[in-house]
C-alpha cells in the first residue's frame, strides 16, 4: 500500500503541477473551463474516493494514512475542495452510504437545523466551494446518535457570503431541502477530530509552500547592496518559521504513522493546537519579509495566508483544543502529569 | 524542507517497562529521602553517590558497547531513562556531561587505550566530565579558541583558559578544544583538535565563578603549560571541529532541554488542581500540547543518533523549541499568579517558581545561544 500511495502522490504532483497556477486561483468559478479540466483530471486518477471502500469503487486506503496527499494537495494551493471531498467520501463510505461523483463539499457547523420527513431546514455555516457542487455532506447529532446526511441538491438563500480571492466560503439557509441519505455514523468516527486533523494537514502543505516562498523571495530580492538572505534580522525570522513549521510536521506524522489510537484521541489535539499556533507566526513573518509585494493580489503568497487564516479557525481554533486538553487532564485524571503524558 | 522531518518513532512495551523500572527505583530513594527533586537538576544537583547508584543499575553508558562496560542498549532506552531522571529532578549533574556526549565522543573517537581506561568508569558512575570548549574570549564564536596545544618531544603542551566549564571542580576529565596549527585564511575551522584532558594534572587551575543565582557551577579553568601525554589527543589532529559538531549534537537534543522546570509544573498543577478547573484549563492544555511534541521530537531525535546520523540540525530545532517553551511556561505559571496570588503560595513552590524564574534566562545560553540555533537552520535553509 505504501508503494500505491508513492506513485498516487507522484501523480497527484504533476496533474496539479500542470494546472494550477495563481490566476486560477483567481476565477474559481464553475463556468471556469481550467477548473473542471483540474477537477476532470483528479477524479480521472481516483483521488476524491482514495479512503473509500472499495465496494463503493474506492481505492481504500486508510484515511491517517493519506494525509501527505492534503498536504501536497495543498502546498500547490490547488482552488478546489479535493481535501474536503476526501473527507466527506471517507465518512460517507464509513456510513455505509455511496459517495456520489463530483465534488462533495462539507458544513462544518450548523445552526437551528431540523429534520422531518426526510427533509432538513436550518442554517449551514462555512461551507466551503458551495459554488462548484450541490453535493453536501452535513453531521448532525439526532436523539444522541451522530448521523451523516448527504445532500445531492443543495438549494437555498445564501445569507454571507466570503470570497476574498482564496477558498469560497458560504452560509446558507434551507426549507424543506430533500435528504438524499441520512445513516448512522460508524462509532469510530469523530467528524470534528478528522477535521481538525484535515485543516492541520492542510495549513502544513500550505505553511511549506510559504517557507519555500520567503526563501526564494529573500534570496532574489536586493536592498542595501545584497540580498535580503544574508541579513541575520531576516534569516533569523525565517528560521523561526521553519522551526513552527518542524514542530507542527512532527506533530501531523504522529497520527499518520499511528493513527488516532482512540477516535478522540489527545493527538488531534495537539495537531490542532500546534498547527494553529505555526500559522500564526508563519502568517505574519511571511509578510513581514516579503515586504508589500506580498500584500498584493497579484503575488500568491496571500491565497496561502488567507487559506491559513479560515483553517486555523475551522473546527476548534487553539483555545478551544487547549481548554479540552487541559479539560480532559484535569477533570478526568488523579494521575499526576507526568503520570498522564507518559 | 523534507530534511527537516522527525520520523515518528513509537514507544515499545519494553521502553514502557523500563519506564517504569526506573520510576519506580526513583520513587523509593525519594520515599527514602535520598534526595529531593530540584530543578535545572542536571546543571546543579550533583550526588555522585546516586550517579555511582545508577551505575550500578545499568542505567549509565547504556549504549555503550559491552566491552566497555556499557550494556549496549538503544539510545531510545537511554531516552526513557533519561526523561524519567529529569522529570523527577534527580541528582544528575556529576555524571550528565560523561554520560550524554563525553562517553560517545571518545568511544568514537578515541584509541583504544582512552576507550579501556575511561569508558567502563563513565558507565559505573565513576567518572565525571566538564565540557572545555568556550573560553573568556570565544563564546558562540567558538572556532575562534585560543587554547593551544604544542607537540612536544613526549607529548603536547597546553596553554590558555576555558570558562563556564559546568562542575569542572568535581570532574575527572575534561575535553578540551584547542588550537593544533593556525587558521588557513580560507577556512577557520582548520587547525582544532581536540583532546581528553586529565583535570587532575599539574599546572590545571580550577577556579568556581558563582552565577546570578549565588551556586558554584561554572568554572575557569586554567591550564599553565600542562604537559599532556602522546595519547591525550582525542581523534585526528586538525579535525577537531567536525568532531565537536558531532558532540553539539549530542548535547542539544534531550529532553533536559524542556523539562528541566517539570518539577516546577508538576507541583504547580499538583498544588492548583482545583483552581486549574476552573480557571486554568486553556493554560495546562497548551503546556501539555508543547511537552507532547517535543518529546515526540526529541525521542525521534534519539533514534536518528541510534541509527549514526548526525541530527545537527534537527537537535538545533528542538533546543530552540525546547528553550521558548520553558520561558513561555514560566510566564505562563506567572500569570496565574493573578488568580492564586504568589505570597499565597506553599513556601516550597514559591521557591521552585523563583528559582525557575531566576535560572530561565540561561537555558537559551548553554549548549549554543538562540542566535545560534537560528544561524545553524538558516544555513540548512540555503540563507547563508
Amino acid at each position: 500500500m505504501i508503494e500505491e500511495l508513492e506513485i498516487i502522490l507522484e501523480t497527484t504532483s504533476k496533474i496539479l503541477q500542470k494546472h494550477v497556477n495563481h490566476s486560477l486561483r483567481q476565477n474559481i468559478v464553475s463556468e471556469n473551463t481550467d477548473i473542471l479540466n483540474l477537477w476532470k483530471d483528479i477524479e480521472k486518477n481516483g483521488l476524491p474516493k482514495i479512503s473509500v471502500k472499495e465496494k463503493f469503487g474506492g481505492y481504500e486506503i486508510p484515511f491517517f494514512s493519506i494525509l501527505p496527499l492534503i498536504k501536497i494537495v495543498n502546498n500547490h494551493g490547488t482552488p478546489l475542495p479535493l481535501s474536503e471531498t476526501i473527507l466527506s467520501n471517507y465518512i460517507l463510505s464509513e456510513s455505509d452510504i455511496n459517495p456520489p461523483n463530483g465534488i462533495v463539499t462539507f458544513a462544518s457547523d450548523t445552526k437551528n437545523l431540523q429534520i422531518k420527513n426526510n427533509m432538513i431546514s436550518g442554517e449551514i455555516l462555512s461551507v466551503p466551494y458551495l459554488n462548484l457542487t450541490k453535493n453536501l455532506l452535513i453531521v448532525h447529532e439526532l436523539n444522541n446518535v451522530k448521523k451523516a446526511i448527504l445532500i445531492n441538491e443543495i438549494n437555498g438563500e445564501i445569507i454571507h457570503e466570503k470570497n476574498f480571492l482564496a477558498e469560497p466560503r458560504y452560509n446558507i439557509k434551507v426549507e424543506d431541502l430533500n435528504i438524499a441519505e441520512i445513516r448512522p455514523i460508524k462509532n469510530n468516527i469523530d467528524f470534528n477530530f478528522l477535521g481538525a486533523i484535515l485543516r492541520s494537514a492542510q495549513m502544513i502543505g500550505a505553511m511549506e509552500k510559504i517557507l519555500d516562498l520567503s526563501i526564494n523571495y529573500c534570496s532574489e530580492r536586493k536592498q542595501f547592496g545584497r540580498a535580503l538572505s544574508k541579513f541575520q534580522a531576516i534569516q533569523h525570522q525565517i528560521s523561526e518559521m521553519a522551526v513552527e513549521l518542524s514542530a507542527s510536521s512532527a506533530a501531523l506524522s504522529t497520527i499518520t504513522e499511528l493513527g488516532l489510537v482512540e477516535k478522540n484521541s489527545n493527538d488531534a489535539a495537539i495537531l490542532k493546537i500546534r498547527a494553529g499556533f505555526a500559522a500564526g507566526k508563519i502568517i505574519a513573518i511571511s509578510h513581514q519579509v516579503h515586504g508589500a509585494i506580498g500584500f498584493t493580489k497579484e503575488y500568491e503568497l496571500s491565497y496561502f495566508t488567507k487559506n491559513l487564516n479560515s483553517w486555523r479557525n475551522d473546527f476548534g481554533n487553539e483555545s478551544f483544543w487547549e481548554e479540552f486538553l487541559g479539560k480532559r487532564f484535569l477533570e478526568k485524571n488523579n494521575k499526576n502529569l507526568w503520570e498522564y503524558l507518559t | 524542507m523534507s530534511k527537516f522531518n522527525f520520523p515518528f518513532i513509537k514507544e515499545t512495551n519494553e521502553l514502557s517497562n523500563l519506564r517504569k523500572e526506573v520510576r519506580d527505583f526513583i520513587t523509593t530513594c525519594i520515599n527514602n529521602n535520598e534526595f529531593t527533586p530540584s530543578p535545572d537538576a542536571w546543571v546543579f544537583s550533583a550526588d555522585p553517590s546516586f550517579s555511582k547508584k545508577l551505575g550500578s543499575k545499568g542505567w549509565l553508558g547504556m549504549s555503550f558497547p559491552k566491552e566497555y562496560g556499557g550494556h549496549q542498549r538503544t539510545a531510545l532506552e537511554r531516552y526513557v531513562v533519561t526523561e524519567e531522571l529529569l522529570s523527577s529532578g534527580a541528582p544528575v549533574a556529576a555524571h550528565w556531561i560523561a554520560d550524554r556526549q563525553s562517553g560517545s565522543q571518545i568511544l568514537r573517537y578515541g584509541n583504544e587505550k582512552q576507550k579501556s581506561s575511561i569508558i567502563p568508569r563513565i558507565s559505573a558512575g565513576e567518572c565525571f566530565f566538564a565540557i572545555g570548549m568556550s573560553e573568556p574570549d570565544s563564546g558562540s564564536d567558538l572556532a575562534s579558541v585560543k587554547t593551544k596545544a604544542t607537540k612536544t618531544k613526549d607529548g603536547w603542551k597546553l596553554e590558555g583558559r576555558k570558562i563556564w566549564s559546568t562542575g569542572a571542580h568535581l570532574a575527572h576529565y575534561m575535553i578540551v578544544l584547542a588550537r593544533t596549527s593556525p587558521a588557513s585564511e580560507k577556512n577557520r575551522h582548520e587547525g582544532l583538535s581536540q583532546f581528553l584532558v586529565d583535570l587532575s594534572l599539574p599546572n590545571v587551575k580550577i577556579t568556581g565563578i558563582p552565577d546570578m543565582t549565588g551556586q558554584r557551577h561554572f568554572n575557569e579553568t586554567l591550564f599553565d603549560n600542562v604537559e599532556l601525554s602522546d595519547d591525550s589527543l582525542l581523534g585526528e589532529e586538525g579535525k577537531g571541529w567536525k568532531q565537536v559538531v558531532g558532540e553539539l549534537a549530542l548535547e542539544r537534543s534531550g529532553p533536559e532541554r524542556f523539562l528541566s522546570h517539570f518539577t516546577l509544573l508538576d507541583s504547580f498543577i499538583n498544588e492548583f488542581r482545583i483552581s486549574l478547573i476552573h480557571s486554568g484549563t486553556k493554560i495546562v492544555g497548551k503546556l501539555i500540547s508543547e511537552i507532547q511534541t517535543l518529546r515526540r521530537m526529541s525521542f525521534s531525535v534519539a533514534s536518528m543518533l541510534q541509527n549514526g546520523e548526525s541530527p545537527e540540525t534537527q537537535a538545533a530545532f528542538v533546543k530552540e523549541l525546547g528553550n521558548k517553551f520553558e520561558k513561555m511556561m514560566i510566564e505562563t505559571l506567572r500569570e496565574f499568579s493573578n488568580i492564586v496570588p504568589l505570597h499565597e503560595w506553599p513556601n516550597q513552590l514559591q521557591n521552585l517558581f523563583e528559582d525557575a524564574t531566576l535560572r530561565i534566562p540561561s537555558n537559551s545560553l548553554r549548549g549554543g545561544t538562540t542566535e545560534i540555533m537560528k544561524g545553524i537552520i538558516a544555513r540548512q535553509l540555503g540563507l547563508r
